[in-house]
């Protein structure tokens, strides 16, 4: 696993070297010049990528907040992490949110709890505990833990991008796996489970892919603002979208304008990577839904296809 | 003649046969002592009022819901055993109202009943996409394949789903509900293609429904169910509506209680 941030790099590198001399701004460039900065994009592009596809299931699967809540578990471990010391702290991240998946998967199929209560405790639980871990034996909100809650794209170090890498690729080819059988069991799990489908199996591994995701995303957009990138996106394929593929297709074009558009304006205009990329992807949900609106009413009357 | 079709369908061995079923759930008898045996071909009609156990018995058959007593054996299986995968289509009422955020066209939903356990990971298409196109064929859907069912009435989609179960290649197709919130029109050519699946595809089709008037046009056989099957015949001879009240003491789907006997029925 080791060493596939490195070996992307070294294939990516290049092309990005290659379209640097077309891109604006004076500052956005070094995104495709120095190598920390195009650490950062690479795993930027990566993550939302992932992340669009996995949206495009959560949001249909009813379950837009589990990223949310899963991105505050992982700063729970984060935290815990660096107390103890860890130099990577998303190892710990990452078990935290995996655990924490299967139990809210469990916790949801057995019906203790509804989808959204079993969220909310996780999420306020593991955030509390990281915060009284740091207050007692850490030193309180270091500029670290603020480059986790908020996303630091330039923190982003080789060790981490080969850990972002390995889990946007395993991610990647297992989502397009299962893929098919996902969706049958997301759109009527009951038709599915007799078709013979393991339902209960896709979904823990839903469960488990989404964990590793957010963990992948926390550095690129921040704990706080992991959404944005989850399920902004997907959403705003929904609006325009007239199939599934099509809408896989939207939430790639909607993800990937606004992690590039919120690069170059935090770039030029030195803001924050993450909240300028949840900001940019929420005016560009903004903007379709308007449009949509505004096509639907004034310029071309509701289509109909019933005829019976 | 239709009595005639009726004894040879006998002769074969059944397709479905439920002995001595009982669910209790929470504490509460839903089911008690269900004998129902359903062969090739039947189109049989399961009627009873609102919490009488139809949707259970469904879910019993289909193995996602524990039987506290009795044997199910569908094609000399249990349910949910892996022989019938692809053998059984389900089509639920909650299907009719698939998630409204989901844009998905008739053909990527039909396309759904082609997966299974084996082919699930596979890219080839192995004659799936000619399934597609039969199923949805056979329910009339061709003009529409390519748009989203969000956008479709609700008598295209409910045939959309059916295509669905079509397409799994099931012999024998469970509905529950199939005609809710939908006009006459619909109605009127939803159970004319039921009743072409029955008789020239040679499907088995066991049909919940509360409307009576709607399931006797086409059933061959109704079934009466209020925790315990109370009627079990060829739709000719099933009971008016105050015979039925007399069976039960059930307020008709239409028209006036009948009610002398309510104490002993049960709603819930």
């Amino acid at each position: 696993m080791m060493g596939l941030g490195g070996v992307l790099m070294d294939i990516f590198s290049p092309l990005m070297e290659f379209i640097a001399p077309v891109m604006p701004g004076e500052v956005f460039p070094f995104f495709f010049t120095m190598e920390l900065f195009q650490r950062a994009l690479l795993a930027a592009i990566m993550v939302t990528i992932v992340a669009g596809f996995l949206g495009t299931f959560l949001l249909i699967r009813n379950l837009a907040l589990i990223g949310d809540g899963l991105a505050h578990v992982s700063f729970g471990g984060v935290a815990v992490g660096i107390v103890l010391g860890a130099t990577s702290p998303l190892w710990y991240a990452l078990i935290f949110s995996i655990s924490a998946a299967i139990l809210i998967h469990e916790m949801q199929s057995r019906e203790i709890l509804t989808g959204d209560a079993s969220i909310a405790i996780f999420l306020t639980g593991m955030l509390a505990l990281g915060l009284v871990t740091l207050r007692i034996w850490g030193g309180g909100i270091t500029s670290d833990i603020h480059g986790y809650l908020f996303g630091n794209l330039l923190l982003i170090d080789e060790s981490d991008l080969d850990m972002i890498s390995f889990i946007c690729v395993v991610s990647l080819i297992l989502l397009t796996l299962i893929r098919s059988g996902l969706l049958a069991t997301t759109v009527d799990p009951l038709s599915a489970r007799v078709q013979g489908l393991p339902v209960r199996g896709i979904g823990l591994l839903f469960s488990v892919i989404t964990a590793a995701v957010v963990v992948s995303m926390v550095q690129v957009v921040g704990t706080l603002l992991v959404t944005a990138l989850l399920v902004t996106p997907a959403a705003t394929a929904q609006l325009v979208g007239r199939s599934f593929r099509s809408c896989l297709v939207w939430t790639q074009v909607f993800g990937l304008s606004s992690v590039l558009l919120g690069l170059y304006f935090s770039a030029e205009y030195s803001s924050g990577s993450g909240s300028m990329i949840a900001l940019i992807a929420a005016i560009i949900f903004a903007s379709v839904a308007i449009i949509q609106i505004i096509i639907r009413n004034f310029i071309r009357p509701k289509e109909n296809y019933s005829n019976n | 003649m239709q009595s005639v079709a009726v004894e040879e369908i006998q002769q074969e061995l059944p397709i479905l046969n439920v002995e001595n079923l009982s669910v209790i759930r929470s504490g509460k008898i839903v089911l008690k002592d269900i004998n129902l045996t359903v062969h090739k071909g039947e189109f049989v009609g399961l009627v009873g009022p609102n919490g009488s156990g139809k949707s259970t018995l469904l879910l019993a058959i289909l193995g996602v819901l524990k039987a506290q007593k009795g044997k199910i054996d569908i094609y000399g299986n249990r349910p949910l055993s892996r022989k019938l995968y692809g053998r059984i289509g389900w089509v639920s009422q909650a299907a009719a109202n698939l998630p409204r955020e989901v844009r998905i066209t008739v053909r990527e939903l039909v396309k759904l009943g082609t997966l299974n356990a084996n082919n699930m990971f596979s890219w080839s298409d192995n004659g799936r996409s000619q399934r597609v196109d039969q199923a949805i064929k056979m329910v009339g859907l061709e003009d529409v394949e390519n748009i989203d069912i969000s956008r479709l009435s609700g008598g295209q989609r409910q045939r959309a789903v059916i295509a669905r179960a079509l397409a799994t290649e099931a012999e024998f197709i469970l509905l529950d509900e199939p005609l809710v919130g939908m006009d006459r029109n619909a109605r009127n050519s939803l159970l004319k293609l039921l009743d072409q699946l029955c008789h020239d595809s040679g499907k088995t089709i066991l049909m919940v429904s509360h409307d009576l008037t709607a399931i006797r046009q086409t059933a061959h056989r109704m079934v009466f169910l209020e925790e315990e099957i109370r009627f079990d015949g060829p739709t000719e001879t099933f009971p008016d509506l105050d015979e039925l009240a007399g069976l039960r003491g059930i307020e008709p789907v239409h028209g006036e209680a009948h009610s002398h006997q309510h104490d002993h029925s049960k709603e819930d």
